[in-house]
């Protein structure tokens, strides 16, 4: 799960840093991540074969109480990969540095969300399951495991496919998966003794530079978009003059 | 990075119109690279699809004919690899859609490449290549350059125009991979016509809360983006209300929109709803307050009851048009 500024807030980018201004905005869950944690929390309660439930998250340590929220809901413990020098990583360190670090912790199915509310690329969950070396079963509306193999409703433009591939697996879960729970008040007692655990880029064993060095895209230019000021406002005197003015409008854009 | 290759995705037999934009634009950038311009096409209709790209001024169509590997991402990843491979350093493009993005990322990995997500403008400075693309709902602009060997750029549907021209280029068959993928796909299922998404469509006419059920979705919304040829969309509040499915949303949890015209009809123009759709290149709002948030940034409101305006408009737009024809 991605750590994320408050979809609500008023966000800036600094124009020095050329990143975004976290201060003063508050950092959220990624609100598209609360499916894949529900959907794998169903998951392990319909098995209830022991499987457990680990939140991975590459975020600054600052954002331990937010991965706490997720173990509120259920989890079984959580690993933060947490280090200054992923500062400036884009979706190819991120996810290659991710990779390495659910390879370490071993797994049979990965489930993210199927984008975020800031980067918004929806690249990560197939680089992860390109760098896991594992199929990638995106956009999964339903999901289901059952005899070492992970079923899926995938959807499309115009419906869904079923997929099914071995375990270990990658799936990225859509809004209609799942209602996420809200965390009991027994969920949040237990939270606060669930282990979190930290892995920095040293525990790794990674061959290739990360974080702004190793990025494979550099920033040039950051602008503002063109400002959409105030157009026309008019009030139509019935139907067919409320019409007419549009039409008007339309032919001098040249759009009719 | 000199070559550009194109991922086409299609259905049907049919090339999807962002990939005949990819096409398009793959031309445009090797031009200016001083390379040459490919597109890969896999699956059962490959050759029928290679047929309509022939009418695109490319250097070279790679075709992976094989029913097999139909709605499957992993061999499309392996056939771009194969071209990519032989073509060098390139630029890879493919549409920001769900397919574009799944192998574009995959491809991305596989090769450490950078990738570059809802490009709405390529550039070329110094044989370098960079890409334009709104970040954070269009809050701001970036650019950025790639600093791998091999890149990746989704392209924004509807953004780059499709040009076809003179096309002569060499159908090239990829040998069979030879190749079983662990993921199987037991069946699809269409829910739905296949219509024009909102993405794609050059007039999208949205529907909001304010149009107090489903049946306007049907009736005087779809009838006004027919007669504009466009597609129909909603806020939010009315996907959420049941009355359009939640393919047809347009904003920060649904799509991205960049249509000619976006015409909003009882939508009241929310922060998540706008950033969905602010860079349409004109905006129509009809809605019955004067004081709503979207008067702020549509190029025109106009204050008055949709359910008497809409079927007005559609009938004047079709007798325009008429006198046109
Ligand atoms: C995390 C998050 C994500 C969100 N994502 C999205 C998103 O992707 N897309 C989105 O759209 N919203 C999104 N929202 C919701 C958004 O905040 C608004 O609630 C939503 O856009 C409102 O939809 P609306 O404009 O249709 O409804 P309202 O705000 O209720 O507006 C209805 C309008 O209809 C007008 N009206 C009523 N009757 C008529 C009539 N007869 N003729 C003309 N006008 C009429 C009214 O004057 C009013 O302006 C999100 C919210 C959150 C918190
Ligand atoms: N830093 C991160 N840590 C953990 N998961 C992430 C991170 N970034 C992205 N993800 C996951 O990848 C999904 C897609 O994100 P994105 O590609 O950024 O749009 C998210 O919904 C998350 O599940």
């Amino acid at each position: 799960m991605k750590l994320v500024p408050d979809t609500n807030a008023d966000k800036r980018i600094d124009p020095a840093t050329k990143r975004l201004v976290r201060s003063g905005v508050e950092t959220v869950l990624n609100p598209f991540d609360e499916y894949a944690i529900e959907a794998g929390l169903q998951l392990k309660e319909k098995l209830n074969d022991g499987s457990t439930v680990t939140i991975v998250s590459m975020a600054p340590e600052s954002g331990k109480e937010i991965v706490r929220k997720a173990l509120a809901m259920g989890a079984d413990n959580a690993v933060m990969l947490s280090d200054q020098a992923l500062a400036g990583s884009d979706v190819w360190g991120t996810a290659y540095a991710l990779a390495a670090a659910i390879r370490k912790g071993g797994f049979d199915l990965v489930l993210t969300g199927t984008q975020s509310t800031d980067a918004n690329t929806g690249d990560l969950p197939g680089a992860l399951a390109e760098y896991l070396g594992v199929p990638g079963l995106t956009y999964a509306r339903k999901i289901e495991v059952a005899d070492g193999r992970v079923r899926v409703q995938r959807e499309t433009e115009t419906g869904y496919q079923t997929l099914s591939a071995p375990l270990p697996a990658l799936a990225s879960i859509t809004k209609s998966a799942a209602e996420p729970r809200y965390p009991s008040l027994k969920g949040i007692m237990g939270a606060k003794k669930k282990e979190i655990a930290l892995l920095r880029v040293a525990d790794l064993e990674l061959t290739k530079p990360v974080g702004g060095d190793g990025a494979k895209v550099e920033l040039l230019e950051l602008a503002a978009p063109p400002v959409r000021g105030k157009g026309q406002v008019v009030t139509a005197a019935d139907a067919v003059d409320g019409a007419k003015r549009i039409i008007d409008f339309l032919k001098e854009r040249k759009l009719l | 990075m000199k070559n550009v290759i194109a991922f086409i995705e299609h259905k049907n037999g049919q090339a999807r119109r962002v990939s005949l934009e990819a096409a398009s634009a793959a031309r445009t950038v090797a031009d200016l690279l001083g390379g040459t311009a490919h597109a890969v096409i896999v699956g059962g209709d490959a050759a029928a699809v290679a047929a309509q790209l022939a009418a695109y001024p490319l250097d070279a169509i790679h075709v992976l004919a094989d029913a097999t590997t139909d709605k499957l991402i992993d061999p499309a990843v392996d056939a771009l690899s194969v071209v990519a491979g032989a073509a060098g350093p390139s630029l890879i493009l493919v549409g920001n859609t769900m397919i574009g993005r799944d192998v574009g990322s995959r491809f991305a990995a596989r090769v450490d490449a950078g990738l570059n997500a809802d490009v709405t403008e390529i550039r070329v400075d110094a044989g370098r290549v960079a890409c334009v693309s709104p970040k954070l709902g269009g809050l701001s602009i970036t650019t950025c350059a790639f600093k791998s060997d091999y890149g990746v750029a989704a392209i924004r549907p509807n953004v780059f125009a499709a040009k076809p021209g003179a096309g002569q280029a060499e159908i090239v068959a990829i040998a069979p991979l030879g190749k079983t993928y662990a993921s199987v796909v037991e069946d699809e299922v269409e829910e739905v016509a296949p219509e024009l998404g909102v993405e794609e469509a050059s007039v999208v006419v949205s529907g909001g809360r304010g149009m107090g059920g489903p049946e306007p979705f049907k009736t005087i919304l779809k009838d006004l983006a027919d007669a504009l040829g466009g597609a129909v969309g909603a806020s939010r509040a009315a996907v959420d209300a049941g009355w359009i499915s939640h393919g047809h949303q347009v904003g920060q949890t649904g799509k991205t929109v960049s249509p000619q015209l976006y015409i909003a009809v009882g939508i009241s123009g929310a922060i998540q709803h706008k950033v969905g759709m602010r860079t349409s290149q004109t905006i129509v709002a009809i809605n019955k307050d004067g004081g709503v948030p979207i008067g702020e940034f549509a190029d025109l409101l106009v204050v008055g009851d949709a359910f008497a305006i809409v079927p007005e408009l559609a009938k004047q737009v079709r007798d325009a048009k008429a006198v046109h024809a």
